[in-house]
C-alpha cells in the first residue's frame, strides 16, 4: 500500500485506474466514457498540484523519491525509481495540465470508437509522466518506449488520410533511435553495475572517450524525438495525420521528451562529452532554427506550418540546454513549457477550425475576423505568443536563451545565438502571414463553400472558450510575472551547471 | 552382473514417466470412441502436468545417470538445474501445445489420437536432449525427437501442403542427422571418446586437432538445422507453412528449445576449448539468421510464412546468447539471458500462433494477414492479445520480448560484442515493420474475420497475453532460476 | 600396420584388373549381331507381357513394414540370449521392457486393422 501511496507513484499510475474501469463501460455510452477519462486527467492533474505543493523549490535534488528495488539478481541492479526535481516539475505538470484540455477538445472531434481513444490517450498520460519522473534507466526506457504504442494507435487510428503512413513512419524514427540508446544505456549500466541515475552521475568517472559515443546514442534517440534536424522529416507527417488531440500531445509533450532527454541525461552523465559537443549541437539547433522557419514560412497547410515551427522554436531550447549555463538551461526548460502551451493552443486553435471546414489549406481561408471575432482574438494571441512578443510566454523563453547563448562559453561563437535571433524575425513573418491570410482581407473561398452546403462558420463554442482560458492565462502568466516558474527552475539548474563545472576541463 | 540403480531411474524419472505414459495412451486411444476424442487430449495434458510437478520435485538435486562401471565422472545423463529448467520449458510447450492443438484438430477434421501420443513422444527426446551428456544420447535424442515431428507434419493426410512439408522435413532432418553423425564419428575419431566429460578432457590435454574442430563445426551445422539458422533455415517457411498450424506453433518453441538445450551441452561441456574457432562461426550464424530473417519476413503475406521467418529471426537473437560459450565470466550471464529469452519467446509464440489458429478456417483460407483487418471490432479481446505478442516479438515494453531482449543486449555487450548488439537492434527495428502490419490490419482497417468459440484457445492465449505483460513487470524471480540453472555448467 | 593390409589390396586391385581386362576383351574381339530378341530385358525365356511397373495392392507394403519391424526384434534377442547368463535380473528386466514396447505397437497396429487382409 505505502507504495501506491507515494505522491509520484500515484500521479504516474492514476490513469491506470482510469483504462480499468473504462475496459468495463458500454462502448456505445460515448458520454460516460469522456467524462470518465476526463475524470481520471483531472484527477491526476489534482494529484500533480498536490506534488508541487509538497515540491520544496529551493532544494536543488530529488525530491519526493519513491525507490524500491525492482530486478535485483544475476548482477542487475534495477530500481523502480522515482523523483522530482526542477527540471522535471514543470514538464510534468505541463502533461498533467494539456491531456485534461486535450480530451476535452475531443467532445465532438472524436465520435468513432470512442472508448479506445480513451484508454489509449490514458495510457499515453502513463508513459508521459513515467517519463519525466523516472530516475532509472531502464524504467526511462521502458516508459519512453511505452509512449509509443498508444501515439501510435492515436495517429494510425483516428487521422487523417495518410494516417497509417504517418503512424509507421512516426513508430519507426523514434524506435530507431531508441534502440541505439537502449544499447547506450546498457553501457554504464553494465560498467556501473547500477541503472539509477543519480548514482551513475555521482559516481562519474564514465571515460571520455566512452562518454563521446554513448552521449551520441542518446543524442540519436532525444535528437529524433526533438525533432533536431536533420532527422524531423517524420514530424510534419504525424503533425498532420494525427487528430487535434494527438497533435496537441505530441508537440505539447512527447517533443518535451526529447529536449528533457539531453538535460537529464545527455549533460549531467556525459558532462564532457557535452562540453565537447556543444558548439556542434548549437550549430545544429541554429541550421533547425532557421530551416525550419523557412520551412513553416512555404507551407500552404496550416497544421504543416505549426509543426515546422516546431522543428524551429524547439531549435531554440537545444541551443538554450548547450548554452550551459544557468540561463540557457533555465531559459530551455521554461521555452518547453511555452511551447507546449503556445504550439498546443494552436492546434487546439487550428483543430477547432477544421472540425468546422474540414479544411487545413491557408489559401482558402480569409476574412475570418469578421465572421468569428472571438476565434480570431485567442488566435492572435497565441499566434503572438508563439512568435515571442514582448509580454507574452514565448518572449521570456527565447529571450532567455539568446542571454545564455551569447554568454555561453561553451558553445563559445555568439554568431549562432545572432543568427538565431533571425528565427525571432522569420517566425514574426510566417505567423503573421498566415494570420493575415486567414483571419483578415476579403472572405475566402471556404465560407462561401460551406454557406452553399448549408452550414453557417460559428465562433468558439462554451466548451472551446473554456479550453482556450487556462491556455492564454498561462500565456499572460508566464510573459508578465515568469518568477515563480523561474523559482521552480532555478536551484536545480544552478546545481546542475556547477556540477558540470566541477567534472569537466573546459567549461571555466 | 550389473546391478540395477536405482538413481539412475530417479534421473531419467520425469522422462520415464512421460514414455510410459505416452505408451499406454497410444494403447487407451484405441479404445476411445471418436466422438470423445476430448479424453485423449485431457490424458495428455494430465500427462504433461504429472510429469511437469515429477519435473519440478526433481529442482535443486543434481546427479548422474547410468554411469560406465568404476567411472563415474563418464555418464550416460545427468540432472541438473539446467534440465530441469529446461524440461519444465518444454513440458509447458507441451501443454501449451495440447490446448492449442484440441479444437483446431476437430475443426479441421484431423482429429486423431496420435497426436498428443506422437506430441509426447517428440517431447521425451526433447527432455532427453537436455539431460543428454553423451554424444550418443544427444543422437538418440535428436531422433527420438525428430521423427514423431515428421509424422505430425504430415498429420493433415489429405492436405498436399501438409504432406509435403512432412516429406521436406523429413529429408533434410534426416541429412542434418547425418551432418551430426558424421560430426560424432569425426569427434570419437580424434578423442576416442562419445562422453561429453571425457572429450573435453582430451581435447584440453592435447593440441588443438583440426580433426576435432571440423567435428565439432559439423555438429554445429545438424543442429544449426533443427534450430533453423541461417543459412541451414531454407526448409523452415515450407514445412511451417505446409505443417497443421498447432504443429508449427510446437516445432518452432519445443524443436528450438531441445536444439538449444543440444547447443549448450555438446559445446558449453564438450567443446569449450574449441571457442577460438566455434565464436566467430556463432557470431557470424547469430547475424546472418537476424538480419535474413527478419529481412525475408518484410516480403510475407501469408502470416504463418511471416511467422515462420519471424522465428528463424528469433533462432539469430538465441544464438546471440551462445557466441560467448568459452568465456566463463560472459557465458553464465549470457546463456542465462538465452533461457530466459526461450521462455519470453516460447509464451509469446504460442499466444501468436494461437491467434492464427483461432482465424484459421478448412482449406487454408483465413491465413492472409489482410485476413487480420477488422479483428478489433468483432473480437477486441483476441486483438488486444495479437497486439501484446506482436509488439513482445518486436521487443517493446511493457511485455517479456523486451526484458528479454534487454537482457540479451546486455549480456552480449558485456562480452564485448557491441556490433552484434547492433545488428540485433537495427534488425529488431526492422522487424517492427511486418509486426506491426498485423496490428494495423487488426486495429485500421476494416473487414470481416471469422472465428469459432474454442474455450481452451481462448483460454491459452489469453493466458499467454497476461503472463507476456505481467512478467515483464515481475521478471525477478525468472531472472533468479534462469542464472542458478547455469550456475553449475561453467 | 598399414603393410598388413597390403596383401588384401593387392588381391582388390588384381581381382579389378583381371574382370576389366576379361571385359574389356570380350567388348573389343567379340562378334556383336544386334536382333530384336537379344536386346529384350530378358534374352532368352518368356516374353515380358503388359507395363514393366505393375501396380501392387498397398497392403503389401503395410506388412512388409510391420515385417521388418517385428523381425528386427529377434536380431536383439540373439545377442542378449548369449549373454543372458551374465546380465542376469537386469537382462531380462531389460528385455521385459523392450518386449512390452513392441508388445504396444503389436496391439497399435492389430487394432488399427493393420493385420486384416481387407
Amino acid at each position: 500500500m505505502e507504495f501506491f501511496l507515494q505522491p509520484l507513484t500515484l500521479v504516474t499510475f492514476f490513469p491506470l485506474l482510469g483504462v480499468l474501469l473504462l475496459f468495463f463501460l458500454p462502448s456505445d455510452k460515448k458520454n460516460l466514457l469522456r467524462w470518465t477519462a476526463m475524470g481520471f486527467t483531472l484527477g491526476t492533474l489534482g494529484i500533480s498540484l498536490w506534488v508541487l505543493e509538497l515540491f520544496n523549490a529551493p532544494n536543488p535534488h530529488l525530491q519526493l523519491v519513491a525507490k524500491y528495488d525492482w530486478i535485483t539478481v544475476a548482477g542487475w541492479n534495477i530500481q523502480y525509481h522515482m523523483g522530482v526535481d526542477g527540471l522535471s516539475i514543470l514538464l510534468l505538470l505541463l502533461t498533467t495540465f494539456l491531456t485534461p484540455i486535450s480530451i476535452f477538445s475531443t467532445w465532438t472531434a472524436v465520435e468513432e470508437r470512442v472508448k479506445e481513444f480513451m484508454i489509449f490517450f490514458l495510457m499515453l498520460e502513463i508513459g508521459m509522466v513515467g517519463v519525466f519522473l523516472a530516475q532509472d534507466l531502464f524504467l526511462f526506457y521502458v516508459f519512453w518506449e511505452f509512449t509509443l504504442i498508444p501515439m501510435y494507435f492515436l495517429i494510425g487510428i483516428w487521422g487523417g488520410p495518410r494516417r497509417i503512413y504517418a503512424a509507421i513512419k512516426f513508430f519507426l524514427y523514434t524506435m530507431a533511435g531508441s534502440g541505439l540508446m537502449l544499447l547506450a544505456l546498457l553501457g554504464p549500466g553494465i560498467e556501473g553495475k547500477t541503472f539509477s541515475l543519480p548514482d551513475l552521475i555521482s559516481s562519474g568517472g564514465i571515460p571520455t572517450n566512452t562518454q563521446f559515443w554513448l552521449f551520441l546514442a542518446f543524442t540519436a534517440a532525444f535528437a529524433i524525438k526533438v525533432p533536431m534536424w536533420p532527422l524531423h522529416s517524420w514530424l510534419p507527417d504525424a503533425h498532420v495525420e494525427a487528430p487535434t488531440a494527438g497533435s496537441v500531445i505530441l508537440a505539447g509533450v512527447l517533443l518535451k521528451m526529447g529536449t528533457y532527454g539531453f538535460l537529464r541525461f545527455n549533460i549531467p552523465l556525459f558532462p564532457q562529452a557535452a562540453v565537447d559537443l556543444a558548439p556542434w549541437m548549437a550549430l545544429f539547433a541554429t541550421i533547425g532554427i532557421l530551416y525550419g522557419a523557412a520551412l513553416a514560412f512555404a507551407q500552404s497547410d496550416v497544421k504543416k506550418l505549426v509543426a515546422y515551427s516546431s522543428v524551429s522554436h524547439l531549435g531554440f531550447v537545444i541551443l538554450g540546454l548547450f548554452a550551459l549555463n544557468p540561463e540557457g538551461i533555465s531559459g530551455a526548460i521554461l521555452q518547453m513549457f511555452n511551447h507546449g502551451i503556445s504550439t498546443g493552443a494552436l492546434f487546439l486553435l487550428v483543430g477547432m477550425i477544421y472540425e468546422q471546414t474540414h479544411t487545413r489549406e491557408i489559401k482558402v481561408y480569409g476574412g475570418l475576423w469578421k465572421i468569428t471575432p472571438v476565434f480570431g482574438t485567442v488566435m492572435l494571441i497565441v499566434a503572438l505568443s508563439s512568435m515571442g512578443l514582448p509580454g507574452l510566454n514565448g518572449f521570456i523563453g527565447e529571450f532567455t536563451i539568446l542571454l545564455g547563448a551569447f554568454g555561453s562559453t561553451a558553445i563559445n561563437n555568439p554568431w549562432y545565438a545572432g543568427l538565431s535571433a533571425l528565427g525571432i524575425i522569420m517566425a514574426a513573418i510566417y505567423i503573421l502571414t498566415m494570420f493575415q491570410n486567414m483571419f483578415l482581407g476579403p472572405e475566402g473561398s471556404i465560407v462561401e463553400e460551406l454557406k452553399k452546403r448549408g452550414h453557417v462558420l460559428r465562433d468558439l463554442n462554451r466548451r472551446e472558450i473554456i479550453i482556450m482560458i487556462p491556455m492564454l492565462i498561462f500565456i499572460f502568466w508566464v510573459g508578465l510575472y515568469p518568477k515563480p516558474f523561474f523559482d521552480l527552475i532555478g536551484p536545480t539548474v544552478d546545481n546542475l551547471v556547477a556540477a558540470l563545472q566541477t567534472t569537466t576541463l573546459a567549461l571555466p | 552382473m550389473p546391478p540395477i540403480n536405482f538413481n539412475d531411474i530417479e534421473v531419467l524419472l520425469p522422462l520415464i514417466i512421460l514414455v510410459i505414459w505416452a505408451c499406454l495412451l497410444l494403447l487407451v486411444d484405441l479404445f476411445i470412441p471418436k466422438k470423445h476424442k476430448w479424453l485423449t487430449a485431457l490424458l495428455a495434458a494430465f500427462g504433461l502436468a504429472l510429469t511437469l510437478g515429477f519435473t519440478l520435485s526433481q529442482l535443486g538435486s543434481e546427479s548422474n545417470g547410468f554411469c560406465a562401471t568404476g567411472k563415474p565422472s563418464i555418464c550416460m545423463v545427468v540432472l541438473d538445474g539446467f534440465s530441469v529448467l529446461v524440461n519444465a520449458l518444454l513440458l509447458l510447450t507441451g501443454l501449451l501445445g495440447v490446448a492449442l492443438a484440441y479444437g483446431y484438430l476437430k475443426r479441421m477434421g484431423i482429429e486423431r489420437g496420435e497426436y498428443y501420443t506422437l506430441m509426447l513422444f517428440s517431447i521425451s527426446g526433447m527432455m532427453l536432449m537436455a539431460q543428454a551428456s553423451d554424444l550418443i544420447i544427444v543422437f538418440l535424442a535428436l531422433e527420438l525427437l525428430s521423427l514423431p515431428l515428421y509424422v505430425l507434419s504430415a498429420f493433415a493426410r489429405s492436405n498436399s501442403d501438409s504432406q509435403e512439408a512432412g516429406l521436406k522435413y523429413f529429408l533434410l532432418g534426416a541429412f542434418s542427422s547425418g551432418f551430426i553423425l558424421y560430426g560424432i564419428a569425426l569427434v570419437y575419431g580424434a578423442t576416442g571418446s562419445t562422453s561429453l566429460s571425457q572429450i573435453f578432457e582430451i581435447a584440453s590435454v592435447g593440441t588443438s586437432s583440426l580433426l576435432l574442430t571440423i567435428g565439432a563445426a559439423l555438429i554445429l551445422v545438424g543442429l544449426g538445422f533443427k534450430v533453423a539458422a541461417v543459412p541451414f533455415h531454407m526448409w523452415t517457411p515450407d514445412v511451417y507453412q505446409g505443417a497443421p498450424t498447432p504443429v508449427t506453433a510446437f516445432m518452432t518453441a519445443g524443436a528450438k528449445i531441445a536444439g538449444f538445450a543440444a547447443l549448450l551441452r555438446v559445446f558449453g561441456s564438450a567443446f569449450p576449448n574449441l571457442s577460438e574457432d566455434i565464436t566467430p562461426i556463432l557470431w557470424a550464424l547469430s547475424a546472418a539468421t537476424m538480419i535474413v530473417g527478419n529481412l525475408l519476413a518484410i516480403a510475407q503475406t501469408n502470416i504463418k510464412r511471416m511467422l515462420a521467418y519471424s522465428s528463424i529471426a528469433h533462432t539469430g537473437y538465441i544464438l546471440m546468447a551462445f557466441v560467448p560459450y568459452g568465456n566463463p565470466e560472459v557465458a553464465p550471464v549470457s546463456i542465462a539471458a538465452g533461457l530466459f529469452y526461450l521462455f519470453a519467446y516460447t509464451i509469446t509464440n504460442f499466444g501468436a500462433w494461437g491467434v492464427v489458429i483461432a482465424l484459421e478456417q478448412k482449406e487454408s483460407k483465413g491465413l492472409q494477414i489482410s485476413d487480420y483487418a477488422g479483428l478489433r471490432r468483432k473480437y477486441p479481446v483476441l486483438a488486444g492479445a495479437m497486439t501484446v505478442f506482436m509488439f513482445s516479438l518486436i521487443g517493446f515494453p511493457p511485455t517479456l520480448g523486451m526484458v528479454g531482449k534487454f537482457y540479451l543486449f546486455r549480456a552480449v555487450l558485456s562480452g564485448g560484442y557491441t556490433g552484434l548488439a547492433i545488428i540485433g537492434v537495427v534488425t529488431s527495428l526492422v522487424s517492427a515493420f511486418y509486426y506491426l502490419r498485423v496490428v494495423v490490419n487488426m486495429y485500421m482497417f476494416a473487414g470481416e474475420p471469422k472465428t469459432d468459440n474454442e474455450f481452451w484457445l481462448r483460454f491459452t492465449i489469453a493466458g499467454a497475453a497476461l503472463v507476456t505483460v505481467v512478467f515483464s513487470l515481475v521478471p525477478q524471480g525468472l531472472f533468479a532460476w534462469a542464472s542458478r540453472a547455469v550456475l553449475k555448467l561453467f | 600396420m598399414l603393410l598388413e593390409y597390403l596383401a588384401i589390396a593387392v588381391l582388390i586391385v588384381l581381382a579389378t584388373v583381371v574382370a576389366l581386362i576379361a571385359i574389356g576383351l570380350g567388348g573389343l574381339f567379340g562378334p556383336k549381331k544386334k536382333t530384336v530378341n537379344k536386346s529384350m530385358p530378358y534374352e532368352s525365356g518368356m516374353m515380358p507381357i503388359g507395363p514393366g511397373t505393375r501396380r501392387m495392392p498397398v497392403r503389401y507394403y503395410l506388412i512388409g513394414v510391420l515385417f521388418i519391424l517385428f523381425d528386427i526384434e529377434v536380431v536383439f534377442f540373439l545377442p542378449w540370449a548369449i549373454v543372458f547368463r551374465q546380465l542376469g535380473w537386469f537382462g531380462l528386466i531389460e528385455m521385459v521392457v523392450f518386449v512390452a514396447i513392441l508388445l504396444v505397437g503389436y496391439v497399435y497396429a492389430w487394432k488399427k486393422g493393420a493385420l486384416e487382409w481387407e
